[in-house]
């Protein structure tokens, strides 16, 4: 009873928060100065055709009947048409964007947790040797650095200098991601970069940890090979804490996704994002915020059950640390 | 002391770290005074010039502006916005999260409802999308953005801090005196967890010039022409293959400061928490 009354209660939270997120977004815009009406338009127009629009697309009826609209829309999967880009459907633009995102979120996830997993490692076992010393500075020093800076960095050396990889990730009209997989390597080491501190300094000190518990000593007395013990003993448990740093940083890691496809332009959900706030484009950036946490609070509720899975003695208390 | 000496000379690195975090105060408050030229003069020779060439030590962007000038101006707006929003947003947290935590029951349960819901929401895309919407940053509707952001972090970290000193005997010990709740909350109860609480303000320093930096960058921090570190690697990239000095040192500056600041927060959980 206590596993579904658990997703149950995780499930109602997931929707409570996703409609605190649109209520927030809708009254935000209410408030905000700027008229979407006056953006479409632009500056020289008659009073008239400005009044006509706002009639034809809605404005001009109350704030909580807009939003009901929306919303009933909503739960019929129906995001609505932009308003910036009129008659645009948004789940026709939408899924593209996400779908690129989702192709370079994998993208870095397949570089960063092998690279940081296995440095992590490695520093733990050789703590307080000269190569652990090395991967911890490297961890702190790219755990707060913006990723648009370890980007600018990687685009110095290997598109200024070397001129091996592109300096912009544009896929070129009318060809796919497909053929076009070198644009995806410097935005997902950037992500990579700043990650990279976060999962690595997290799989040390859990690695540490258990290096020194009673049944990794006991392994090691009874004169088993140290490779075997870290790897068949000590890994298992080591891995539980860094998968649930990967599973809660996955939100972090699209917020960081849209800092890195600005500074590529990449066409993902974040430059997408972008392009709705800064054309107050309302159910546009409804769409993608609402997008952004759900994924946020999928990949949560996600790790908990994982962890769970994985590790019965916690079996779902994992919400409480 | 002697231990924060021993320390040191175990930890070279968080000397550099100091060393750097004074550097680009000092350059806050003195730099753009020691320079000929105003972060927003135009040297219409000089666009998009080497580093060194016309005077101008880190080159020129494509407008003409000088780097150095631009980027140590840019160092007293981000420095001025993340000190207030570590100061605050520890302030607000020590007080959320030590009332949630020392009164428990619903008074916590309720809070950790609303705390969920406000992780539940990536700090970045948050403050990201407030502050667009809003447009027109300020010094202060920045600040104020990018503390509620981090609030729920630094709640959870006093929380937890209270958890383990409420159940100490001499709190008992100050009840039974007749000590109010709020003098025991702070006066009691706050400097015994006064360490964790500046590592965490420190960690949040580091976290806060991230969110500063990485918000200007995408166009919703400070407006131009103030001069943003962010903003000026997002203003250059264009012209960056011609001209990489324009995005890179602005980049460099950022890097240097969140580094120095993370080399020297690490130092002060090392000093302030463990071992000791």
């Amino acid at each position: 009873m206590s596993f579904l009354r658990k997703v149950l209660q995780r499930l109602g939270f997931m929707i409570i928060t996703l409609v605190a997120m649109s209520l927030l977004i809708f009254f935000l815009v209410e408030i905000m100065p700027g008229d979407v009406a006056q953006m479409v338009l632009g500056q020289s127009v008659t009073p008239e055709a400005l009044k006509a629009l706002r009639e034809s697309m809605g404005l001009n009826d109350p704030f909580y009947l807009r939003y009901l609209r929306w919303f009933t829309g909503l739960l019929r999967g129906d995001l609505g048409e932009s308003l910036y880009m009129r008659g645009v459907q948004i789940s026709m633009i939408l899924w593209r964007k996400v779908f690129h995102s989702v192709i370079l979120a994998l993208a870095a996830l397949l570089f960063y947790v092998p690279l940081s997993i296995f440095f992590g490692v490695l520093a733990g076992v050789r703590s307080g040797k000269l190569s652990d010393s090395v991967i911890s500075f490297f961890g702190l020093a790219t755990m707060a650095l913006p990723e648009f800076v370890s980007g600018v960095l990687l685009i110095t050396l290997f598109s200024v200098v070397l001129k091996a990889l592109p300096i912009t990730s544009v896929i070129p009209i009318g060809e796919s991601i497909w053929g076009n997989l070198d644009i995806l390597i410097l935005p997902a080491f950037s992500v990579t970069i700043v990650m990279f501190g976060y999962v690595s300094r997290m799989q040390r000190s859990s690695m540490i940890q258990v290096m020194s518990s009673d049944y990794i000593r006991a392994a090691e007395l009874k004169g088993l090979p140290r490779a075997y013990v870290i790897f068949r003993h000590a890994l298992k448990n080591a891995l539980l804490p860094t998968i649930t740093i990967i599973g809660m940083n996955m939100g972090w890691l699209f917020g960081g996704l849209i800092v890195v496809e600005t500074l590529f332009g990449y066409p993902g959900l974040g430059s997408l994002t972008m392009t709705a706030i800064k054309t107050r484009d309302v159910p546009l950036i409804e769409a993608c915020v609402l997008f952004i946490t759900f994924i946020f609070v999928v990949s949560t509720f996600i790790t908990d059950l994982l962890y769970g899975l994985l590790n019965p003695r916690i079996r779902f208390s994992g919400a409480e640390q | 002391m002697k231990r924060v000496l021993f320390l040191f000379k175990q930890r070279p690195l968080a000397l550099v770290g100091i060393v750097v975090i004074l550097f680009w105060f000092f350059a806050a408050l003195f730099g753009p005074s020691l320079l000929s030229f105003t972060y927003s003069a135009l040297d219409t020779d000089y666009q998009m010039t080497r580093p060194g060439e016309g005077g101008h030590l880190l080159g020129t962007d494509a407008l003409g502006r000088d780097i150095l000038t631009r980027i140590l101006h840019g160092s007293r707006s981000i420095l001025t916005v993340a000190l207030l929003t570590s100061l605050f947003s520890t302030l607000a947290g020590v007080i959320i999260g030590f009332s949630a935590g020392y009164f428990g029951g619903r008074v916590d349960a309720v809070f950790l409802r609303i705390m969920d819901i406000l992780m539940a929401i990536p700090p970045l895309v948050l403050a990201m999308v407030i502050l667009g919407i809003l447009g027109d940053s300020t010094i202060v509707s920045l600040t104020i953005m990018v503390s509620i952001a981090y609030i729920p972090a630094t709640a959870r970290v006093a929380r937890g801090a209270m958890l383990t000193c409420k159940n100490y005997e001499y709190v008992d010990a100050a009840r039974i005196m007749g000590e109010s709740n709020f003098s025991i909350m702070f006066v009691e109860i706050l400097p015994n967890t006064i360490g964790s609480i500046i590592v965490e303000a420190t960690a949040r320093f580091a976290y806060s010039i991230m969110m500063v930096a990485s918000l200007g960058f995408l166009g919703v921090g400070l407006q131009p022409p103030t001069p943003d570190w962010g903003m000026m690697v997002i203003e250059n990239k264009s012209i960056m293959m011609n001209a990489p000095w324009a995005v890179l040192y602005p980049a460099l500056a950022i890097a240097s400061l969140v580094i120095a600041i993370s080399l020297f927060s690490d130092f002060v959980s090392k000093v302030l928490i463990h071992d000791s």
